[in-house]
């Protein structure tokens, strides 16, 4: 697992595709969150925000690497375990997610004017993991894995962000901002987000699943 | 012993591509798979690999360490190839060095042109193809799986590759291949299996070993104004089933319905005719016979 998850970045990293992901989270996370005070919990619902889009994007980048034949090779060569492949992108994509979280809890801290508590560090980590893990199962499905056509994975995954972000009061994504947007103090909101974030959780184990399930079919 | 048990394979309700497929490799052999293009070959070797599940059927016995060689591999990666193979042998579960050190001694073994350290996109076809031939060796195979392997290598690479198979076969393997030209196959295979219309039947030996099949013995050598001929790969052309090299020119053994074709290609490149005599094959040629000539 580990080897693949090098080899991964490895391939990642000489294609550059993770520049165009990583600099819409910089620029989001400078419009949203510059020169911000008061309440911590609305600047890193901002912050959880710049990582959900860009988890997304970063994903879908990272499993369409591979052209058939090369990723036919990279499943033999794992011992024809195509799950174990698709767990190592996933694994890649959530490590990249985990240095872009460290930026996106301190960034706000060094731009703006307020007073942390390690409470708000927590629920900073919880809101934007629980991002990440939607943003990553977005990605996962909209890969070339599910469709072969890269501008239907577009549509499909812009409609499925726009969902998970606009739809009122929707889990997880939508209803933690709510929650966060509206209470100021870090304390009361740990539990609600822990929920978010089990959810979160839960959908990637479900939309992994239902990925290798259709790749499983294609092949 | 690598065994497909009644498979057959169709994708969504679309037409069945293989039905009711009975194949046997038995370790230490080459079994080949002829076919023309379309026949269903590449699905039965993604069905033996196990890349993809027949939706009828069983696939059992298969070695634990399997080798795979898909017919195109041209990787758009900056990676160098050396840094590819490295990263396939960790992958296998080698040691970095241990890994690094095995590709640097396949790469050598195959003669990449372009230099290992040069990245893979800018390799041409048939250096991609040793790239794609060495990761499938970086660990001893038990099933190695060739998706037409002949073409895209030049004539040197050719024999390496025939050693290759014959070397996994000898330790105990099982190495499957395909090819569209039914030369390449009776003359490297120890089996071989005809593909079409998704069905796949065992020819057996019999037909050549009791057949007195007519063939000539070509003679071609330097022309007189001394011009020096092309280098043809013999073994490809079709019909032949036997070559011999030596320093004044070549000996080449012909299917009689092929003698026509072959006369006009070697005339074409350069080469002059010194004698064509005919003869008979009186026995199937051995595996590799007709790549004596071409181990260097």
């Amino acid at each position: 697992m580990i080897a693949l998850i090098r080899y991964t970045f490895a391939t990642v990293l000489h294609t550059q595709r993770y520049l165009a992901p990583l600099f819409l989270f910089m620029g989001l996370m400078g419009v949203l969150t510059v020169n911000g005070s008061g309440p911590l919990p609305p600047a890193y619902a901002s912050s959880a925000g710049a990582l959900f889009v860009c988890s997304t994007w970063l994903t879908i980048a990272l499993m369409s690497l591979d052209d058939p034949p090369q990723r036919a090779i990279v499943v033999i060569t794992a011992g024809g375990r195509s799950l174990t492949v698709l767990l190592a992108a996933i694994g890649t994509a959530l490590l990249s997610c985990l240095v872009l979280m460290i930026f996106g809890l301190f960034f706000p801290l060094w731009m703006g004017d307020y007073v942390v508590t390690t409470t708000d560090l927590l629920l900073g980590i919880e809101a934007q993991l629980t991002c990440a893990l939607v943003g990553i199962a977005i990605g996962v499905l909209c890969s070339r894995l599910v469709f072969k056509r890269q501008g239907y994975a577009l549509a499909a995954a812009l409609a499925l962000v726009m969902g998970a972000l606009f739809t009122k009061g929707m889990p997880p994504v939508n209803r933690l901002f709510t929650l966060m947007a509206t209470t100021p103090d870090a304390t009361k909101l740990l539990a609600p987000t822990g929920v978010m974030l089990a959810i979160s959780a839960m959908i990637l184990a479900m939309f992994t699943a239902a990925t290798q399930f259709i790749a499983g079919r294609r092949e | 012993m690598l065994r497909l048990q009644s498979v057959s394979k169709r994708y969504g309700r679309g037409d069945w591509i293989l039905r009711d497929v009975d194949v046997e490799a038995p370790a230490g052999e080459i079994v080949a798979f002829a076919g023309g293009n379309g026949s269903g070959k590449s699905t039965l070797l993604r069905i033996a690999v196990g890349l993809s599940r027949p939706t009828r059927g069983t696939v059992a016995a298969r070695p634990p360490v399997v080798g795979y060689v898909p017919d195109r591999f041209s990787p758009n990666e900056r990676m160098s190839a050396a840094a590819y193979l490295t990263h396939m042998g960790r992958v296998r579960g080698l040691a970095t060095p241990a890994a690094s050190a095995r590709a640097g001694l396949l790469l050598d073994r195959l003669a990449l042109v372009g230099g290992k350290h040069a990245p893979l996109r800018s390799l041409s076809k048939g250096n991609a193809q040793k790239v794609a031939l060495a990761q499938a060796l970086l660990v001893e195979p038990g099933l190695l799986v060739l998706d037409e392997p002949w073409s895209g290598l030049d004539a040197d690479a050719h024999g390496v590759l025939a050693e290759i198979m014959t070397e996994v076969a000898a330790s105990g393997g099982t190495v499957v291949f395909t090819d569209h030209r039914e030369s390449v196959t009776r003359a490297r295979a120890t089996r071989t299996y005809t593909v079409g219309k998704g069905r796949v039947s065992l020819r057996g030996p019999e037909p050549w070993a009791t057949e007195q099949r007519p063939a000539a013995d070509v003679v071609l050598t330097v022309g007189r104004d001394g011009r020096v001929p092309q280098g043809l790969a013999w073994e490809k052309l079709d019909g032949v089933l036997a070559v011999n090299r030596d320093v004044t020119g070549v000996k080449v053994r012909v299917g009689r319905e092929s003698t026509d074709a072959l006369l006009f290609t070697a005339l074409q490149h350069g080469w002059s005719v010194e004698r064509v005599t005919e003869t008979t094959t009186d026995h199937r040629p051995a595996p590799n016979a007709a790549t004596n000539g071409d181990m260097r």
